[in-house]
C-alpha cells in the first residue's frame, strides 16, 4: 500500500516537473551562437578579442564597411560617400540621411567625430589601429571635425595611404556611438567609459537587451534600422566553454553557430551534412620564434636548422586542419604582394637540420626551452618537440601562459600565433618586419621583430615606405619585396601557417559569414 | 526538532562566552588573512601578465604602461596587498578584468547559481546516499551491500567531466529529457527578476511556471551528477554509523524483545546517527559548493566555480582572491554551524 502511494506520488511529481523536451531547433527568428563570452567590456574603444568584436559590430555601425568576401573594397555604411583631397591628406565624408541611433537621435557627423576623438583620447586597445596614422589626444580635435550635421572631415597628421585610414574606420573599435546618450552617463570626464563596458548606445542593427559576462549576451533587432529590420529578432550569444557540450547542442539544433570548436569536434562536423564549417582566413600567422639574444640562436645556421624541424605537413592534417593552412610568407595569402603559391623553403628535413647544427658547431645537438603562448598551442608544441628531437634538438617544454615572456624577450624558443584587424599587409608587416630600435631599453614589446631581437633594416625601410605610399601598384611591389627579402633571410620568426578561424554554421542558417576582421554582421542573416 | 533543541539550549552568551567569541572571531580573521596572503602570493608567482588580459598581446608600449598603472601594478607589492585588504574590509573586492564588473557584484550573481546547484546536489546525495548506507548496513555482506559499495566506488573513480558529457549525450542529445547549457532555456532569459538569486525559487514565487520547468530541466542533470559524487561519501559514512549502532546492546535487546526490524532500524538506530549525519552532510555541502568547477564548465553553469576558473585562466587576481575568500568564509561558517548543531543535538558533547 505504501509502495503504491509512493509510486503515485512519484508519478504526480514527474508530471509536475516534467521538463520540456529540449528544443528541436531554435525559433526561425532567433539566432543562437555558442561561444566564449569572457568579454571584459562592450566598449568599442577597448576591444581586444574576436567574440566581443562580433558583438560590438552588430551594436554599432561604422562609417564604412569592408565586406567579408571582398576585403579590398571599402563600401558605404553610415557615411554615404567620401572624397579624398588631391594631396591625399584629407578625407571628407557625407553622412547618411535618415540613419538613427537606438535612442531615436539622428546619426550626425558630430557623433562620428566624437567617436573617433574618443577612441584616440581614451588610448585603449581600440586606438591601436587608427593611432598608427599619427593621431594623438592633442591633435585629434583639430584634425577630425564635423563641418555640419552631415559633413565630416578627417585631416591626416602625416602622409599616409588614405586606404589604410579607411580600412581603420571599418574596424569594430570605430563603431559610431550615440554621443548624447553616452555623455548622459559620463562620470568624472571618463567619456562614458565605465558605462559603455556593460551598456550600449547603438547605431547598428541591434540593440543590447541583456549582457552577463561568462553567461549570456542578448541583442534585439531594431525595427527602425536604416537598412531595414533584420530577419533575426533576437541574437543570443551563449557562453559554452566546453567544446563537446557545444557540439551536442549544435547537433541537436539548440545552437545555430559555434565558435571555438575543438579540432576533434570539427573533424566530426566535417562528416556531417547538417552543418558547414567556414574556415575564414585571418590576417595572422602561426610561427616559431627564436630569441636572438641567445648566443646559440644568434647563429644563422642554427636558425636555418630550426626551419627544417617542424613537420608542418603532419600538423596540417591534424591539429591545424581547421585552424590554419601551410603558409611560409609574412604577407597573407591573396593580399597585395603575396606569393601565388606557398614556398616550401622550410621543408621538414631532420637530417638536413642535423647537418646544419653540426656545421654550426653542435654535432651533439642542442638543448633549449620551448614556451607555448598558452594552452591552445600545447598540442602543436608537443608535436614540434617530437619532430625537433629527430634532429637532435631537445626542447624542454614549459606549459603555461607565456606571452609576457615573449614580450619581454625572456624566452629561448616560443610558439604562438598573431592576429590583425586591418585587411592590409601593412598590419602583418608591423609585426614581422618592423623593429626600429633593437635596444633593450627601447622596450618595443608591441613589435614581434623586436621581441626576437632581430634587426632587418631593409624590411624596416620597406614598412615605413608602404605606410605613406598611395599608389596601389607601388605598395604591392613593396610587399612583394618584403616577401622576397624574408625568403632570403634566416628569420627568427619562422612562419609555418596562416591563421584561419573556424565557424560551425547549421545549414538552415543563411547569410552568416565569418569575417576575417571579426566584424561578422547579423543584419542579413535568415533561416530557412 | 532542531529548532526546539536550539530554543532549549539558546544562543545566549554566557559570562565567559565573550572571550571565547572574541577568540573565535580572531582565529577566523587570521585564517582569512592567511588565505588572502597565500592567494595573493601565488598570483604574483604565476607566469602570466594581468595587463595583457585587458589589452591583448599586440598592445603598444604606451597603452601597456597606462593599463599597468591603472591596475596599480606599479606600486610595491606589500602596498598592493595592504590596499586590497583595506578595500575588502569596506566590501570593495576590486574590479574584474575579465568581466569588467566589480567583483562584489559578480559574486552576488554567481554565488546563488552555485548555491542552487549545490542544494539540488546535496538533496540528490542525501536522498540516495543515506538510504543506500542504511540498506547496506542492515544487509551487511549481502548482494545489496556489494552493490552499494560499487555505486560508491564509481562515485569516487569516474571522472566527473566524462560522466557529465556522457549524461548530456544520453539525457539531452538522445532522450531530449533535459536542457544543456546555462540555467534556463534562452527564450526565458531575463523573464524573472532575481530576488534570492535561486532561479527555481524566484520563478515559483513569481508564478512563472514555464520558467520554473525550464530551470528544473536545466538543473536536474548537473545537480544529480554533482550529487552522485557525494553519494559515495554519505553512504559509506551512513553505513559505518549504522553498523556501529546495530551492534549496540540496546539494539540487540530490542530485537530480542520482538520489536520489528524496521522499527529498530528507523526509530532506534537511525535516531542515534542523525547528529553525526548532520555534520557529514554539512561538510559535504561545503565541498559541493567548492567542487562544482568541472560540472559548471561542462554545463556552462554561470556559477562560482566557473567564475573562479576563468579568473585563474586569465590571471584575474581580484576574481581569484574574491572567490577564494568567499569559499573560505563559507567553509568556516559551515564548520561553525555544524559544530554548533552537533553540540546542540548531542548534549554529551557540550
Amino acid at each position: 500500500m505504501a509502495g503504491a502511494r509512493l509510486a503515485g506520488f512519484l508519478m504526480i511529481a514527474a508530471a509536475a516537473f516534467a521538463p520540456p523536451a529540449s528544443q528541436a531547433a531554435t525559433p526561425p527568428n532567433m539566432l543562437v551562437i555558442g561561444t566564449d563570452l569572457s568579454l571584459p567590456t562592450l566598449d568599442p574603444a577597448a576591444l581586444n578579442a574576436r567574440t566581443v568584436s562580433e558583438a560590438v559590430s552588430n551594436l554599432y555601425d561604422n562609417l564604412v564597411q569592408i565586406p567579408p568576401d571582398d576585403l579590398q573594397t571599402v563600401r558605404p555604411m553610415l557615411a554615404e560617400s567620401w572624397e579624398v583631397s588631391p594631396d591625399k591628406r584629407s578625407i571628407t565624408m557625407t553622412m547618411r540621411e535618415g540613419a538613427t541611433f537606438a535612442s531615436g537621435n539622428p546619426v550626425t557627423a558630430l557623433d562620428a567625430a566624437w567617436t573617433i576623438q574618443r577612441v584616440i583620447k581614451l588610448g585603449q586597445v581600440g586606438a591601436t589601429d587608427i593611432a598608427a596614422w599619427g593621431f594623438t589626444p592633442e591633435n585629434v580635435d583639430s584634425l577630425v571635425k564635423a563641418v555640419d550635421e552631415r559633413t565630416l572631415t578627417i585631416d591626416l597628421p602625416e602622409p599616409v595611404s588614405p586606404d589604410l585610414v579607411l580600412y581603420s574606420l571599418a574596424g569594430s573599435s570605430l563603431g559610431i556611438i550615440d554621443r548624447q546618450t553616452a555623455l548622459e552617463h559620463e562620470v568624472h570626464g571618463d567619456l562614458a567609459r565605465d558605462w559603455l563596458k556593460g551598456n550600449a548606445a547603438p547605431s547598428g542593427a541591434f540593440t543590447l537587451q541583456q549582457y552577463r559576462p561568462n553567461d549570456i549576451f542578448i541583442a534585439q533587432a531594431r525595427d527602425d534600422y536604416w537598412d531595414g529590420e533584420p530577419a533575426m529578432q533576437r541574437v543570443i550569444m551563449r557562453h559554452i566553454p566546453e567544446s563537446g557540450s557545444l557540439r551536442l547542442q549544435i547537433e541537436a539544433g539548440d545552437v545555430d553557430v559555434g565558435h571555438y570548436v575543438a579540432s576533434n569536434d570539427l573533424a566530426a562536423f566535417a562528416e556531417s551534412d547538417e552543418v558547414t564549417i567556414q574556415n575564414v582566413p585571418g590576417f595572422g600567422f602561426y610561427y616559431v620564434a627564436l630569441n636572438m639574444k641567445d648566443p646559440d640562436l644568434q647563429k644563422p645556421l642554427v636558425r636555418q636548422a630550426f626551419q627544417h624541424m617542424m613537420d608542418w605537413e603532419a600538423l596540417s592534417r591534424s591539429s591545424m586542419r581547421f585552424y590554419g593552412f601551410p603558409w611560409q610568407s609574412i604577407v597573407p595569402k591573396g593580399m597585395a604582394g603575396a606569393p601565388e603559391e606557398m614556398t616550401t623553403k622550410f621543408n621538414f628535413d631532420p637530417e638536413r637540420a642535423k647537418e646544419l647544427l653540426a656545421e654550426a658547431g653542435y654535432p651533439n645537438g642542442l638543448r633549449k626551452t620551448l614556451y607555448p603562448a598558452g594552452a591552445a598551442h600545447l598540442e602543436n608544441a608537443e608535436a614540434f618537440q617530437a619532430s625537433a628531437r629527430l634532429a637532435g634538438v631537445e626542447l624542454n617544454l614549459v606549459p603555461g601562459e607565456h606571452v609576457p615572456d615573449f614580450r619581454a624577450r625572456t624566452f629561448e624558443v616560443y610558439m604562438g600565433n598573431s592576429g590583425a584587424r586591418l585587411p592590409d599587409p601593412f598590419a602583418t608587416a608591423m609585426h614581422y618586419a618592423f623593429n626600429p630600435d633593437n635596444r633593450d631599453e627601447a622596450n618595443l614589446g608591441g613589435y614581434y621583430l623586436w621581441r626576437v631581437a632581430q634587426e632587418a633594416p631593409e624590411l624596416l625601410d620597406l614598412v615605413e615606405r608602404s605606410k605613406t605610399e598611395t599608389d596601389p601598384q607601388a605598395r604591392a611591389e613593396m610587399f612583394a619585396q618584403m616577401e622576397a627579402h624574408y625568403q632570403t633571410m634566416d628569420p627568427a620568426l619562422i612562419v609555418f601557417f596562416q591563421r584561419t578561424d573556424p565557424y560551425v554554421v547549421r545549414n538552415e542558417v543563411k547569410g552568416y559569414q565569418g569575417h576575417p576582421a571579426w566584424s561578422t554582421r547579423w543584419a542579413k542573416v535568415t533561416k530557412e | 526538532m532542531v529548532t526546539a533543541a536550539i530554543a532549549r539550549q539558546g544562543w545566549g552568551i554566557s559570562p565567559g562566552g565573550y572571550r571565547r567569541l572574541f577568540g573565535r572571531v580572531f582565529s577566523v580573521a587570521v585564517t582569512l588573512l592567511g588565505l588572502l596572503l597565500l592567494t595573493f602570493s601565488m598570483g604574483r608567482l604565476l607566469p602570466a601578465d594581468p595587463v595583457l588580459t585587458v589589452t591583448g598581446a599586440e598592445v603598444d608600449r604606451e597603452t601597456y604602461e597606462r593599463v599597468y598603472r591603472e591596475l596599480g601594478l606599479d606600486r610595491p607589492v606589500w602596498e598592493q596587498f595592504a590596499t586590497y585588504v583595506g578595500n575588502v574590509l569596506t566590501g570593495d573586492f576590486g574590479r574584474s578584468t575579465t568581466t569588467g564588473h566589480s567583483v562584489a557584484s559578480d559574486l552576488l550573481t554567481v554565488f546563488p547559481a552555485t548555491m542552487e546547484l549545490a542544494i539540488v546536489a546535496i538533496l540528490c546525495g542525501v536522498l540516495l546516499g543515506v538510504p543506500l548506507g542504511i540498506v547496506a548496513a542492515v544487509n551487511r555482506g549481502r548482494l545489496i551491500d556489494h552493490v552499494a559499495r560499487i555505486v560508491g566506488l564509481a562515485g569516487y573513480s569516474i571522472p566527473i567531466f566524462w560522466l557529465g558529457l556522457m549524461a548530456l549525450f544520453v539525457f539531452y542529445a538522445k532522450l531530449q529529457l533535459v536542457g544543456a547549457s546555462g540555467r534556463v532555456e534562452v527564450f526565458y532569459e531575463g523573464m524573472v527578476t532575481p530576488v534570492t538569486g535561486l532561479l527555481l525559487l524566484d520563478s515559483a514565487m513569481d508564478g512563472q511556471w514555464d520558467v520554473f520547468r525550464s530551470a528544473f530541466a536545466h538543473i536536474i542533470l548537473p545537480g544529480a551528477i554533482l550529487g552522485y559524487y557525494s553519494v559515495a561519501y554519505i553512504s559509506r559514512m551512513t553505513r559505518s554509523f549504522m553498523l556501529e549502532q546495530l551492534s549496540q546492546e540496546y539494539v540487540i535487546a530490542a530485537r530480542a524483545k520482538g520489536v520489528p526490524r524496521r522499527q529498530v532500524v528507523w526509530r532506534h538506530a537511525f535516531k542515534n546517527i542523525r547528529v553525526q549525519l548532520v555534520t557529514i552532510i554539512a561538510l559535504t555541502f561545503g565541498g559541493l559548493l567548492d567542487g562544482a568547477v568541472l560540472i559548471e564548465t561542462v554545463f556552462a553553469w554561470p556559477g562560482l566555480g566557473q567564475y573562479l576558473t576563468r579568473g585563474l585562466q586569465f590571471n584575474d587576481m581580484n576574481v581569484v582572491m574574491g572567490a577564494v575568500l568567499v569559499t573560505g568564509i563559507l567553509f568556516l561558517t559551515i564548520n561553525t554551524i555544524s559544530d554548533r548543531l552537533y553540540r546542540i543535538l548531542d548534549p554529551r558533547t557540550r
